[in-house]
């Protein structure tokens, strides 16, 4: 009886209640409102700069466009075929695989090693960091355009020293030597994965060294097993960056061996993927074909990155939680 | 499936966007077209407006614009030309109203593709440029479908230069006790090559001074050239091939690779520091160079260069055909979806035959465009007077060169400049060379006609 009144009252407060308070909006919808509505710019950016224009990149690596010709056609997945039989193609891309296999782990050894050293108190370690940190922020057109005057054969700096030793001048920009220029170039930009090395470095407790030196560890222990494993998702985030920054590499290349003029005077040796998309869109004026290549890229970049982390899963340490939790 | 673009459309603004996925390449669909009947609708006071120039900073920059504002009672602007950007901008219906443009190798590719107006009716109204005033080079700017040289004019040199011609150092040329070219009697190809094997000096391994620089304005052009002074044709009569295996292009083909083979100037395998001729002739690093009339501008204010520069017409084979082609002319175009054609047309008048053409014909970098301009050609100093004679008889040797209108040159170039150096290297014979320049280039041009189907 009393829970069949309960029930009454229930509904009858239910039915009592003013319109208003029917109308309110659940807590949960509201907060999602505002969430979206703060939300929106982003979106809104993301759809017209980036879905949009993927989309329509997509269309146009469908059809012959040249940008210019009063009437393109459809081709279906011509441009596609034709990037798998196309040996150009191909050995461009295999090459941005080497040179991204070669300077991604060189340039994070490098930037890894120099953090380590400079994270250690020596006397103007700040000036240190500073100083190596400078070429990482020289715009790449500056840094390749430096590189091609050090390295000229006749007036570079490289040579010249070579000649001040009594050794014959090596032409660096050209097949086979110009690959070497490159991983220089890349190298000297290390600062900028030194940085986030050590930034990673001071993140580490400082305990848990000092627990490890106190079990009497040595310092290569304590870096293996413990530096090293804490370190492991920074590691991770500069494998991927890189790996994706190496097989879109572009500028360097084009300035610091070719010529401002066009991709074909690209040596061989540097002569990548983007390189071969320039050419294509702007020496071959082949818009679809072009664009097709970039969505393989965009493919080839997504695998890549998809298999770095299934397979990093294992070897990373996560002090955090995805929850947030430690 | 075909589509269609005429005028703006929302397709050919949205090829914008799809640069941005790929790479910040930018792209685009199709020209306006919705005419193909010219209509000059006046030439006079009547122009008013804004008009943007799409031009290099140095030749058309905001101090022409302001200048050109003032002249014609218009607003000028100015566009840094970028073909990134002009791609861009034509695509998405918006274009400059006035372009900078190479005539000699673009017109074809732009005329084919609807891109350019007809300037004809423009020209037959004209008060400044008369028809019998205008230099036979302003024809590398007309093209009737099937043949440059004929048909409407689609632009107008803003100075031209014959681009085979030769600049030589007397100095370097003294020195090596190589009797310096005549001005009346073009060398011979193969005894410019012996001379610049002779003309090179060496510190060791290393270049100190270049004997001879005989690349222009591209190899594909170079090539095209000689292939014509043996006595062949690079390029089929409907621009659809090429054949570099005839012996007449194996002929250019293999001098070329001789001169390249003998490290005495600037090759692909050995480029020059400089990108361009000017700093090293003037650094008194190179001997001769087939650059062409216009180099002779930077003299004038470089005495010690002034004092040892020599001019000499274009060489030949032996096979007694002359020919001094030129491969830029460079000036203005006006493309087709343009809104303000009218004042387009009076700022393009005004820079190419007003008083911008005069003050150009008087600084030596290049050869005006009018014939009525021609006698301000700089002659005051020696080697300007011995070049506006040499340059003036040579005259007599020009003759439009077809180009294809299915690949625009710098594809063609990059293919050559590609497969180079295993030539260079002794790697592929030139015969090879040639039958792999066949097979990629003829694969491109049939690539670029189907797309114009």
């Amino acid at each position: 009886m009393s829970s069949a009144l309960t029930e009454v009252r229930r509904t009858t407060t239910a039915a009592a209640a003013p319109p208003a308070d029917r109308r309110k909006k659940p807590p949960g919808l509201k907060r999602a409102r505002t969430f979206y509505l703060f939300v929106a710019p982003w979106i809104i950016g993301f759809v017209a700069l980036t879905v949009f224009p993927l989309g329509y990149a997509f269309w146009l690596s469908l059809t012959d466009s040249d940008g210019l010709s009063p009437r393109t056609h459809f081709v279906g997945f011509d441009n596609y075929v034709e990037i798998f039989q196309d040996p150009l193609t191909l050995s461009s891309l295999g090459k941005t695989g080497l040179f991204a296999l070669v300077t991604v782990p060189l340039s994070i050894l490098a930037g890894l090693l120099l953090a380590v050293m400079l994270n250690q108190p020596i006397k103007g370690r700040g000036l240190l960091r500073g100083l190596i940190y400078l070429p990482a922020v020289v715009p790449p057109v500056g840094a390749a355009l430096t590189f091609r005057l050090i390295f000229d054969r006749d007036a570079g700096a490289a040579n010249g020293v070579l000649s001040g030793l009594g050794a014959d001048p090596i032409t660096w920009l050209v097949d086979p030597n110009v690959r070497y220029v490159l991983y220089a170039l890349v190298l000297w930009g290390c600062g900028g994965s030194m940085i986030i090395s050590l930034a990673g470095l001071q993140d580490i407790p400082r305990e848990l060294l000092e627990a490890a030196q106190v079990d009497g560890a040595s310092y290569w222990q304590s870096f293996t097993r413990i530096t090293v494993p804490l370190l492991s998702p920074v590691i991770l985030f500069q494998v991927i960056t890189g790996v994706i920054g190496s097989l879109q590499s572009f500028a360097p290349l084009l300035l610091s061996s070719g010529s401002l003029s066009g991709a074909g005077t690209v040596p061989q040796g540097n002569y990548l993927y983007m390189i071969h998309v320039f050419a294509q869109y702007f020496s071959a004026s082949r818009f679809g074909y072009a664009s097709a290549m970039l969505w393989l890229l965009f493919a080839v970049i997504l695998l890549v990155t998809l298999v770095i982390i299934k397979v990093s899963a294992r070897t990373v340490f996560y002090t955090v939680e995805p929850e947030g939790k430690k | 499936m075909t589509t269609t673009n005429p005028g703006l459309s929302r397709r050919r603004f949205l090829a914008l966007g799809g640069a941005a996925a790929g790479g910040a390449l930018a792209v685009g669909c199709s020209p306006a077209s919705s005419t193909n009947t010219p209509v000059a609708t006046g030439t006079g006071s009547a122009a008013k407006g804004v008009v943007t120039v799409m031009s290099q900073s140095g030749e058309f920059g905001p101090k022409e614009a302001k200048a050109a504002s003032q002249a014609l009672g218009l607003t000028v602007k100015t566009v840094e030309y970028d073909l990134t950007k002009l791609t861009a901008m034509l695509a998405s219906g918006n274009p400059p109203d006035v372009v900078r443009g190479m005539g000699a190798t673009e017109t074809p590719y732009l005329v084919a593709r609807q891109v350019a107006e007809n300037l004809d009716p423009y020209f037959e109204k004209s008060e400044l440029i008369k028809a019998d005033d205008i230099d036979p080079v302003n024809d590398v700017w007309r093209y009737d479908g099937q043949k440059q040289g004929s048909g409407p004019r689609y632009g107008f040199a803003k100075d031209y230069s014959q681009d085979c011609t030769i600049w030589y150092n007397g100095a370097l040329f003294d020195a090596a006790k190589v009797t310096r070219p005549s001005a009346t009697t073009p060398l011979l190809l193969d005894e410019l090559l012996d001379e610049g094997k002779r003309l090179v000096k060496r510190q060791g391994a290393k270049v100190s001074v270049y004997g001879l620089n005989p690349n222009g304005l591209g190899l594909f052009g170079q090539l095209t050239w000689m292939t014509d002074l043996a006595g062949g044709k690079l390029t089929s009569d409907d621009l659809a091939s090429v054949d570099f295996s005839s012996p007449e292009a194996q002929r250019a083909l293999t001098w070329y690779l001789e001169y390249a083979k003998a490290g005495i100037g600037p090759t692909v395998l050995n480029p020059d520091p400089n990108g361009w001729d000017g700093p090293t002739f003037q650094a008194g690093r190179m001997a001769a160079t087939l650059s062409g009339y216009w180099l002779g501008g930077l003299f004038s204010g470089d005495a010690k260069s002034a004092k040892v520069a020599g001019f000499a017409p274009a060489p030949q084979f032996d096979t007694g055909r002359r020919v001094s082609p030129c491969f830029g002319a460079t000036g203005l175009w006006m493309p087709k979806a343009g809104k303000n054609k009218d004042a387009a047309w009076k700022v393009m008048e005004w820079y190419l035959a007003g008083e911008p053409a005069k003050a150009r014909a008087a600084g030596g970098w290049g050869i005006p465009p009018l014939k009525s301009l021609q006698k301000l050609m700089p002659q005051k100093l020696p080697y300007q007077k011995q070049a506006y004679d040499v340059q003036m008889a040579e005259k007599e040797h020009f003759s439009v060169t077809s180009y294809t209108p299915y690949v625009r040159q710098d594809a063609i170039n990059a293919v050559i400049t590609r497969e180079l150096p295993k030539a260079i290297k002794g790697s592929v014979s030139a015969g090879q060379f040639a039958d792999t320049l066949n097979d990629q280039i003829n694969a491109q041009l049939a690539d670029g006609k189907k797309r114009l189907r």
